[in-house]
């Protein structure tokens, strides 16, 4: 099979993977290697879904004996089929490199004969990389559940970031639709990466020639929609994962319906987009805003409100917070005002230190006050009054409502609902109301509804 | 905040190099004023003002340079990366904030609120953000044994890709053609030169050409078509950086295809 073929059957497989980082770990570069690592990462393309392109992400093969019902690589999915060998992957990555398409690799693979064996290619692959190729990019690397310690000790010597995937939010849904893959196969070689990184941290400090053990970490993911999980299930069990194994990213994947199977949701089903947008801001609350999931969700309140993001949702049910004064507020504090993000807050703090900060200076800031001023004091006195209808109408996520514009030729243009927009508008589209019309609908419902909270 | 200084109606007239520019920041100390504009040479004309020529003077200069040096390598960078931003008006807003600086010490710079500092970190940070977004962006294709691209930034980027990409490709010869202002960086043997180009011509190789469809086949597999959504992907590349994106450029082959089908439409990298 020519190499273009592979590369595209193996990029097709491994697209619904959505940890795309290269983030983690700060690397110059050095004489006689290729590549260095940027702390924050580095995308280099934006596919048109939107996502971002960082690292040549394939699979390794994607010829598996496993069956997991929800994967298009599944053992009994009828679809081509192809196998990089590790030289062909290793010229790839360094192509492609060279020329700046991407950060470095993110290899992944499905089970070929057994999850040692698939292991082993992985790690040739990232060796000859290493050690041949003298690749000083960045290269992250999925565990295959099942694998020897051994080879994960042997693939965190030579990645920069680990994954293994928790693939379900839970055990009940893990047994029913990925049968040949344990939950104890999951957690047991996170463990071992978590307890392994820690030690060579702490080794790196000491000693010099001590050798890095993912560097940048490990990450998850977890397919969310194909199962009936509620989003405090999923928020505590993310909470959970940081607390527990240290991760890094936990990443959540929109189920896309790809195969016919009562055990899960029709194939008509729309990939839940938004809700996945709401757990990701959800994520960023309990990573850099302080939040735990228990402030975010309740048993009372499951689920993330479609029209609100959860921090606003947040402001909404507790106004006794509020307002907050920007001059003397802690950071923390800060961070809870809806619109203020860290470095918002970061600049607002240090910018007391040598003025009073009024609203035409927080302006200047970079402030974004269509939300916040509803929220803070400024010397005492409040940033804007509004009517519980504006506020309401601030508040609103835009996105759940958004509209774009579909090409059909050159000049024949027709509204389309984003993907990412609230199920509701969607229905209405498909019952033929005209998609701004839906968007205004929906948005209108939505607005009374809250202001009604309020 | 006052100024230990008038602040006049004359614009400085300077010759558009950094230099010169150190030279407006030393005249505005001599003569205890500020001035109410720093053209270049592009903008002198135009002036409302009556205006003062600034000789540019090296000595003068670098007296300058070494009292910004003394505040820190903070004041160095904002000073130094937005004057390479193409706004017009950047150097009176480069010269208000080496004042405040010279006068109240670099912790000036966390004023954010003030109206001085907030339009030079702004100036600073359209430049370096421009400049990261060229980390992403750029494509290299290989020509003979080095590696070359174009680029077509709002700003004076380069210098700010300089550190970036040598790190990253250290025994490699590469060179950045900068097409909005007729500069390349070139890296050859290890050591880097700034030179004025005009023209560069991109003639890739059948290897080359092949790696790009390489690329391009990547990248087209990566997409979730029930995800579909441009205007995302707009709002992370605007359209302006498209034309140096090999992978945003139509296929050949699917162009001829369509052209075949509807002979009357005009093909869409035309329009
Ligand atoms: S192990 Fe399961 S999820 Fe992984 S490729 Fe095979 S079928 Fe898909």
């Amino acid at each position: 099979m020519e190499l273009g073929d592979k590369l595209e059957i193996l990029a097709d497989s491994a697209k619904y993977d959505v940890a795309c980082t290269s983030s983690g770990v700060d690397r110059p570069g050095r004489h006689g290697q290729l590549g260095s690592c940027r702390l924050p990462g580095i995308c280099h393309a934006f596919t048109a879904d939107g996502r971002c392109v960082s690292l040549l992400k394939v699979l390794y093969s994607n010829v598996c004996v496993y069956d997991c019902s929800y994967c298009v690589n599944r053992r009994s999915n009828d679809r081509p089929r192809a196998t990089f060998t590790p030289r062909e992957l290793a010229e790839l990555t360094i192509g492609f490199y060279r020329r700046n398409y991407i950060e470095g690799l993110f290899l992944s693979s499905a089970v070929v004969g057994s999850p040692d064996a698939t292991m082993e290619r992985m790690i040739e692959t990232l060796r000859l990389l290493r050690e041949e190729y003298r690749f000083n990019g960045y290269i992250h690397a999925k565990t295959i559940p099942g694998a020897d310690p051994q080879l994960v000790e042997r693939l965190g010597l030579l990645a920069d970031r680990l994954s293994v995937n928790i693939e379900l939010p839970s055990e009940a849904s893990l047994t029913k639709l990925a049968p040949d893959k344990k939950r104890t196969a999951i957690l047991r070689p996170m463990g071992q990466i978590a307890a392994r990184s820690t030690q060579s941290k702490g080794e790196m400090v000491r000693y010099k020639k001590a050798q890095a053990f993912a560097p940048a970490g490990q990450s998850t993911q977890m397919i969310i929609g194909a199962s009936p999980e509620t989003d405090y299930h999923i928020m505590n069990l993310t909470e959970g994962l940081y607390k527990k194994y240290s991760l890094k990213r936990v990443f959540y994947s929109a189920y896309l319906p790809v195969v016919q199977d009562e055990r899960l949701p029709a194939l008509t089903q729309r990939p839940p987009l938004l809700r996945e947008h709401r757990l990701y801001q959800a994520d960023w609350l309990l990573r850099y805003y302080h939040f735990s999931a228990a402030e975010l969700l309740s048993r009372e309140e499951p689920n993330f409100d479609p029209y609100l993001d959860p921090k606003c949702n947040w402001a909404v049910r507790n106004p006794q917070f509020f307002p907050v004064e920007v001059n003397t507020a802690e950071e923390a504090a800060l961070l809870r005002v809806p619109g203020i993000g860290p470095k918002s807050a970061r600049r607002i703090v240090q910018a007391r230190r040598m003025q009073k900060l009024g609203m035409a200076e927080l302006k200047r800031i970079g402030v974004v006050l269509k939300r916040a001023q509803y929220f803070i004091t400024c010397n005492g006195y409040a940033a804007a009054r509004g009517t519980r209808q504006e506020i309401a109408g601030a508040l609103l996520d835009p996105h759940a409502f958004g509209v774009g514009v579909q090409q059909l030729s050159l000049d024949d243009f027709v509204p389309q609902a984003l993907p990412d927009a609230a199920p509701q508008v969607h229905q209405l589209a498909e019952q033929g109301v005209p998609v701004p019309e839906a968007a205004r609908l929906v948005r209108e419902e939505a607005l009374t509804c809250l202001t009604r909270r309020m | 905040m006052s100024y230990t200084a008038h602040v006049t109606d004359i614009a400085y007239r300077y010759d558009g190099s950094f230099p010169g520019f150190l030279c407006c920041i030393f005249e505005s100390y001599a003569k205890k004023e500020l001035p109410a504009a720093v053209l270049p040479p592009e903008e002198g004309q135009l002036s409302l003002f009556g205006s003062r020529d600034i000789p540019t003077d090296m000595a003068r200069a670098s007296r300058v340079a070494v009292g910004l040096a003394r505040l820190g390598g903070e004041v160095r960078k904002w000073v130094y990366s937005g004057f390479l931003s193409c706004q017009s008006g950047k150097e009176l807003i480069l010269l208000r904030l080496a004042r405040r600086c010279f006068e109240q010490g670099p912790r000036v710079l966390s004023m954010l609120g003030d109206e001085d500092v907030a339009a030079a970190f702004r100036l600073m940070r359209r430049v370096r953000s421009e400049a990261a977004t060229y980390f992403e962006l750029i494509r290299f294709e290989q020509r003979g044994s080095m590696l070359g691209t174009v680029i077509h930034p709002e700003n004076q980027v380069l210098p700010l890709l300089r550190e970036h990409f040598c790190s990253r490709l250290p025994d490699e010869d590469f060179l950045i053609f900068d097409a909005t202002h007729g500069t390349v960086l070139l890296r050859q043997r290890g050591s880097v030169q700034y030179l004025a180009m005009t023209h560069y011509e991109k003639g890739p190789s059948q290897e080359e050409q092949d790696w790009q469809a390489l690329w391009k086949r990547f990248f087209k597999a990566l997409t979730i078509e029930e995800r579909r959504n441009e205007k995302l992907q707009m709002s992370h590349v605007p359209k302006r950086y498209w034309q140096d994106l090999c992978e945003m450029q139509p296929d050949e082959v699917e162009e001829q295809q369509k052209i075949l089908e509807n002979p009357c439409q005009i093909p869409s990298n035309m329009v």
